[in-house]
């Protein structure tokens, strides 16, 4: 698609943001269905698996503990991240139709 | 009150209260007002969001559900900081870039109808007066532990209370979202450092984490209880198999199998339709920085939880262990146990800071309640001033007289806060549930997720999202959640009160259908299409950006003068002096 001037880069087209769109909520949905499911697990390990909350790690902590405390925070930044990232580099790629911002100058003068 | 704790509370104060003068709205626009201009950065903006989000029931709830309840206890701090992901996936970039002020305003222009506008306004009141009232709670909990009475004629509780709504009401109609904004991004940093400050101490100390926890996991859990005996202390009953002891590791000691999985459901659906959180959302200057700051949040929330529960399982040894050597923690304890969870952080503070300690973590409770007030008062503020105010009962209102109904709003919504934290009796509640504290913000998170938030990713998602099904499923699970609740509170039997109490796992999407069924039998606004544009499309990002480009690329040319004509005076001193 031709953008020939500034107000083309500044606007939208219906296409564009649908399949934008159609994407982003994939990229959702999927990253949604992987943090329920660490959510959900960990308790649901903790009800069903004897080792998860009655084994002992090194120092004592059980690996249900374990994840409650600290590691499904840390699972919580990475798959944020992830998403926050992807969600992202698709709109860089799909919206907007010229999407090297390094075309513009630095001095502000635009093309 | 030692002179260490009154000198620390009044710098903390002085200091919040300086920031929000230097940084006060210079106009009285509502655009400054509400939104501080649409000019806040990521990283300002996500400790901003922080501060209104960690709240009491964070620091001391937190603590105090892991102290009482163990494993049980952590799901809050797994709830609390998983809500962020559903918030980043799939509200904070479009929410921003529709641009609203509030959400009924979003709501509203979104589904282009003014009665969806005042039912969410009617709910956003609920969610926020339901949060305010255990902030003031906290607050008087932390004023009795600290200073321990009160002005002529109330009690310390009641002083407490009242003293900080107060304050903060006064400063947030002073300051505006702008002056709040600071004021809840040193808060942050001020809560975190506290944290953190105690987390080294206790472990400087010497303490185990992991060998505590399989210590106090060795043996039944028990806490204090008060009747006809006095207080004693009566081992918990374990929610999942009544014949086997509950215990500190493993869950059990609050929950049974059901009600564990209704609790994290309920915070982690309950963070996109907090008011007070979401309005930050429209503060940032774009929808992907608004993302980027959710990132922000993820990894502060995570940090801060991780230390909230190393704290509450330190504090359940440490303190049954330092009863010999501290005479003063006789009477809060029995038997080593502390007979209120949220004193769990400020009585580690004192046993391992003396006074000065026990200050820190006072003034970090008192900051926590004072920067989340601050954003449930400007959201309050946002939806009567701006939704009702603007829109119904004065459209003709110049700028000066809706930030002056904003204002009004704020110490209405002070004065019921502290008149409802008032009137309830901590101590009546308190044996129920694991924090009081914890569990009344928890209440809040319910209405919101389930009222609120199933409505708000439709109405961003779906196309067909209609006026008559948002407000028809706002209603349901409104009145879902509050009946489940009312039904909840009455004495049903164990395991099911509890899971009733977190309402969410069904309203929820009860919510979401009764929505999709009448937004299918009714026809969306004819605008849809142009909404979609913005709601998903990036060319007022792109603008913006492009702006914030031109600005800066102007700028320098400036600079640069400025700097050869500084270089020029000083060659010339330099030539005056040889």
């Amino acid at each position: 698609m031709e953008h020939d001037d500034d107000d083309d880069d500044e606007h939208d087209t219906p296409a564009e943001v649908d399949a934008a769109f159609r994407t982003l909520r994939r990229v959702a949905i999927t990253h949604f269905v992987l943090f329920l499911a660490a959510v959900m697990g960990v308790p649901a390990l903790s009800l069903t698996l004897d080792w998860w909350s009655g084994g002992r790690l090194a120092g004592g902590m059980s690996p249900g503990f374990a994840m409650a405390a600290f590691g499904l925070y840390a699972f919580f930044l990475v798959i944020g991240l992830a998403a926050a990232t992807l969600s992202s580099a698709v709109e860089a790629r799909m919206l907007g139709g010229r999407n090297d911002d390094d075309d513009y100058p630095a001095d502000g003068e635009l093309p | 009150m030692t002179v260490t704790s009154a000198g620390t509370l009044a710098i903390l104060l002085a200091a919040v209260a300086l920031v929000t003068l230097v940084m006060r709205p210079r106009g009285v626009s509502t655009v400054d007002f509400y939104l501080a201009g649409q000019r806040v950065g990521v990283a300002t903006n996500a400790l901003a969001i922080c501060g209104d989000y960690f709240s009491a029931a964070s620091f001391l709830g937190v603590a105090a559900a892991v102290y009482v309840s163990g494993l049980d206890g952590v799901w809050y701090a797994v709830g609390f900081a998983a809500g962020f992901v559903p918030v980043l996936l799939f509200v904070a970039a479009p929410l921003r870039r529709f641009g609203e002020f509030s959400i009924p305003d979003f709501l509203g222009r979104r589904l282009a109808s003014e009665r969806v506008r005042l039912v969410a306004v009617g709910v956003v009141q609920i969610v926020i007066l339901s949060y305010l009232v255990p902030q003031a709670v906290g607050s008087g909990i932390t004023w009795q532990l600290l200073v321990g009475h009160g002005l002529p004629g109330l009690s310390a509780y009641a002083t407490g209370v009242l003293l900080s709504t107060a304050v903060v009401a006064a400063l947030v109609a002073f300051g505006g979202m702008r002056g709040t904004t600071w004021t809840q991004a040193i808060q942050f940093l001020l809560l975190l450092g506290a944290l953190v400050w105690l987390a080294v101490a206790v472990a400087g100390s010497g303490f185990h984490y992991s060998g505590a926890v399989a210590d106090l996991s060795a043996e039944p859990l028990a806490n204090p209880v008060h009747d006809e005996a006095g207080w004693h202390l009566q081992p918990e009953t374990n929610q999942l198999d009544p014949t086997e002891p509950a215990t500190f590791g493993q869950p059990g000691a609050a929950y049974g199998p059901l009600a564990q999985f209704a609790l994290i459901l309920t915070l982690v659906m309950g963070t996109a339709g907090l008011p007070h959180v979401m309005n930050r959302y429209f503060t940032s200057p774009t929808g992907t920085a608004a993302r980027m700051t959710t990132v922000w949040v993820l990894g502060l929330a995570g940090l801060f939880y991780a230390l909230a529960v190393m704290l509450g399982t330190a504090a359940r040894q440490q303190i049954a262990a330092a009863v010999e050597g501290h005479p003063w923690l006789e009477e809060l304890t029995v038997d080593g146990v502390l007979r209120v969870p949220e004193h769990a952080l400020p009585v580690l503070g004192r046993i391992y800071g003396g006074d000065s300690g026990l200050a820190v973590v006072a003034a970090g409770a008192l900051v926590a309640v004072m920067s989340t007030i601050a954003g449930l008062l400007l959201a309050a503020a946002a939806s009567w001033g701006h939704d009702v105010y603007e829109r119904h009962i004065n459209p003709r209102a110049t700028q000066r007289q809706a930030v002056w109904a904003g204002r009004t709003s704020t110490v209405v919504a002070a004065l019921a806060a502290g008149a409802l934290a008032i009137a309830m009796q901590p101590e009546d509640i308190t044996p129920g549930v694991p924090s009081i504290v914890a569990a009344m913000v928890t209440w809040s998170f319910a209405i919101a997720g389930s009222a609120l938030t199933p409505v708000f990713v439709l109405a961003i998602w779906w196309r067909g999202t209609t006026a008559a099904g948002a407000t028809a499923g706002m209603v349901v699970g409104g009145l879902v959640s509050v009946t489940m609740f009312v039904v909840g509170a009455l004495p049903i039997g164990p395991g099911l009160g509890e899971m009733l109490m977190t309402p969410t796992l069904v309203a929820a999407p009860l919510a979401g259908l009764v929505t999709w069924l009448v937004s299918r039998s009714t026809t969306p606004p004819d605008d849809v299409e142009r909404q979609w544009l913005v709601l998903h499309g990036t060319a007022a990002d792109r603008h913006a950006e492009r702006l914030a480009r031109l600005t800066i690329a102007s700028a320098e040319p400036t600079q640069r003068r400025r700097g050869r004509g500084r270089a020029a005076r000083r060659e010339e001193e330099r030539d005056a002096d040889r």
